[in-house]
């Protein structure tokens, strides 16, 4: 494990139903991010395929590990850059069961993927109508450091990334599809979820224009103890590179130590009364 | 939630950037030449014509002026000319009388009497106009419909909401009137009675029924899923009042969306056939 690592919040737009365009995109910016030193490049939610593409999901989906991820493992393997990037995934059990993923490559190959938890299906969102929710927090040790992943709206509930900071996670990373009219509460609970965890919180959102969903960008680095160390523009392309030094966790735990002071018995209340809401 | 005029009071610039934006992707991911609007001299049209010239420049933005005989109006037109020329729009007049005299004269049940089935073809006509230009100069229809006019059904079916694009729908008239000032449009065009146009002194509130200052208000607390009593109480106004606004508002869904269509295949145009309007 590195005690400091490079991370590119590559914040792009995607071209909606063309795999190919986004896949060449992803590439090159892996390849900046290599003359740049970067350790992961990260990238926003279904960017592969585009977020507004609605019944069209169902042609972009793919197995994961499938053709997209294999072509991402050369790239990984060609560039020594870590890729995190979102797409729709078909269970490869079924025909047209659907998952909205987050998929780890190393320059090894792949190492794993997150299927989000928290299908958001109201206001814009129809996600419910196409996906099938994960039900795995994840957390996939690398030679970085323990990586985390979640998918935008799962953010709106704290126990998602708690888990994922009880595998393990130290740097968790949050791929995004948000819409601007939320911007105020992400930037908010990126913070929030960073401080409550004491972790890094990696948030790299969409930018761009789809079905007149304006993405508003304004991607981050969040520090253990809240500080923005690294922000993008706002709706436009951006590409920000930023450090995380593993060091602080210490400092951030033993400041406001979180994880010491959890009470797992509250957990147990938690379920109880959420089956009766 | 309080329903107070205050909660008009948005940030404008950023309402201002994003509307822009929006259609300045819109035109470049359609592979366009710009945005053809109508340009009446009113409110709504004006602070389009602001939007699109800023979004695309003055040259891409034609403003098409489309007075005809019945309606005419020297004001309206300088109006127009004013907002036209301060953000360098591209204009044009079409005197739009001799087509309109035609269908009256062709349509065998022609009855002049009857003003809104009359006034409904001068919206329909405005229409046509508008997407002959965008045609034949490859540009992209961008309409003018505002927030409270559209919940209300207030505008001509096919006529004046038919557009490609409508970048301050989702603003009511109230926004629409503070983004005005915001962008520099003289208030005396940002304050400007609203009409229609589809007949002499035709006003809209007058039609409406009420002022677009309380109506925005009610619109307001209906998007927000608040109870017809409580906005009733919150505005000191009967309840009767919000109970027609929110009938009007449900009863025009029709005029909002696609025709329909009896449910007859596995996936039905306008109904369950769910694509992204894909403009490149």
């Amino acid at each position: 494990m590195k005690d400091k690592i490079k991370l590119a919040l590559a914040q792009i737009s995607s071209k909606r139903e063309d795999k190919g365009a986004n896949l060449q995109k992803i590439e090159n910016l892996t390849s900046k991010a290599k003359e740049e030193g970067v350790d992961v490049a990260i990238f926003p939610e279904l960017c592969l395929s585009g977020y507004v593409v609605r019944d069209q999901f169902y042609e972009m989906a793919e197995i994961i590990p499938g053709p997209t991820v294999e072509r991402v493992e050369a790239l990984a393997k060609r560039t020594g850059v870590h890729v995190i990037f979102g797409m729709p995934e078909l269970s490869e059990k079924t025909k047209a069961t659907l998952f909205n993923t987050a998929v780890l490559v190393s320059p090894k190959g792949y190492v794993g993927k997150y299927r989000k938890m928290y299908l958001p299906t109201h206001s814009v969102f129809e996600e419910k109508r196409y996906f099938r929710a994960g039900y795995e927090a994840a957390a996939f040790q690398t030679k970085l450091g323990k990586i985390g992943l979640c998918i935008c709206y799962d953010i709106f509930f704290p126990e998602v990334i708690r888990l994922t900071r009880l595998k393990g996670a130290q740097l968790i990373v949050c791929i995004s599809a948000s819409p601007a009219v939320r911007r105020s509460y992400f930037e908010t609970l990126t913070c929030a979820r960073a401080i409550e965890n004491t972790v890094y919180f990696a948030y790299v959102n969409l930018a761009g224009v789809q079905d007149g969903l304006q993405f508003w960008g304004g991607s981050r680095l969040v520090s253990p103890n809240g500080d923005v160390l690294a922000k993008a523009k706002y709706d436009e392309e951006d590409f920000v590179t930023c450090e995380v030094d593993f060091n602080d966790l210490r400092t951030a735990e033993t400041f406001v130590p979180t994880l010491r002071d959890l009470r797992p018995e509250l957990f147990d209340k938690l379920k109880e009364h959420s089956e009766k809401i | 939630m309080k329903l107070e005029p205050s909660i008009f009071d948005i940030d404008y610039s950023e309402i201002q950037k994003r509307t822009c934006r929006f259609i300045k992707e819109y035109v470049e991911n359609a592979g366009a030449k710009g945005v053809v609007l109508g340009l009446s001299g009113g409110i709504d049209s004006n602070t389009t014509a602001a939007l699109s010239g800023l979004a695309v420049g003055g040259k891409n933005a034609l403003g098409l002026m489309l007075p005809e005989e019945e309606n005419f109006s020297q004001k309206d037109i300088d109006d127009a000319k004013v907002v036209a020329e301060k953000f360098h729009l591209e204009t044009a007049v079409c005197d739009m009388t001799k087509v309109m005299n035609g269908f009256y004269k062709g349509i065998p049940v022609f009855d002049p009497r009857d003003r809104l089935c009359k006034g409904n073809i001068k919206a329909r006509t405005r229409m046509i106009y508008l997407y002959y230009y965008a045609n034949k100069f490859n540009k992209i229809v961008c309409g003018s419909s505002d927030k409270s006019e559209t919940m209300m059904g207030y505008f001509t079916k096919w006529g004046d909401a038919a557009a490609d694009i409508t970048p301050i729908m989702d603003l009511y008239k109230t926004q629409v009137r503070k983004l005005a000032t915001h962008m520099g449009i003289p208030k005396v065009l940002a304050l400007k009675p609203s009409t229609p146009a589809l007949w002499p002194a035709q006003m809209a509130e007058t039609e409406l029924g009420i002022k677009y200052e309380t109506l925005d208000l009610m619109l307001y607390g209906l998007e927000k899923f608040m109870n017809p009593e409580e906005i009733a109480d919150q505005l000191s106004i009967p309840k009767s009042t919000v109970d027609k606004v929110k009938a009007r508002w449900l009863a025009n869904e029709h005029k909002r969306r696609m025709p329909l269509a009896p449910k007859l295949g596995f996936r039905t145009v306008g109904t369950d056939f769910r694509l992204s309007r894909n403009t490149y």
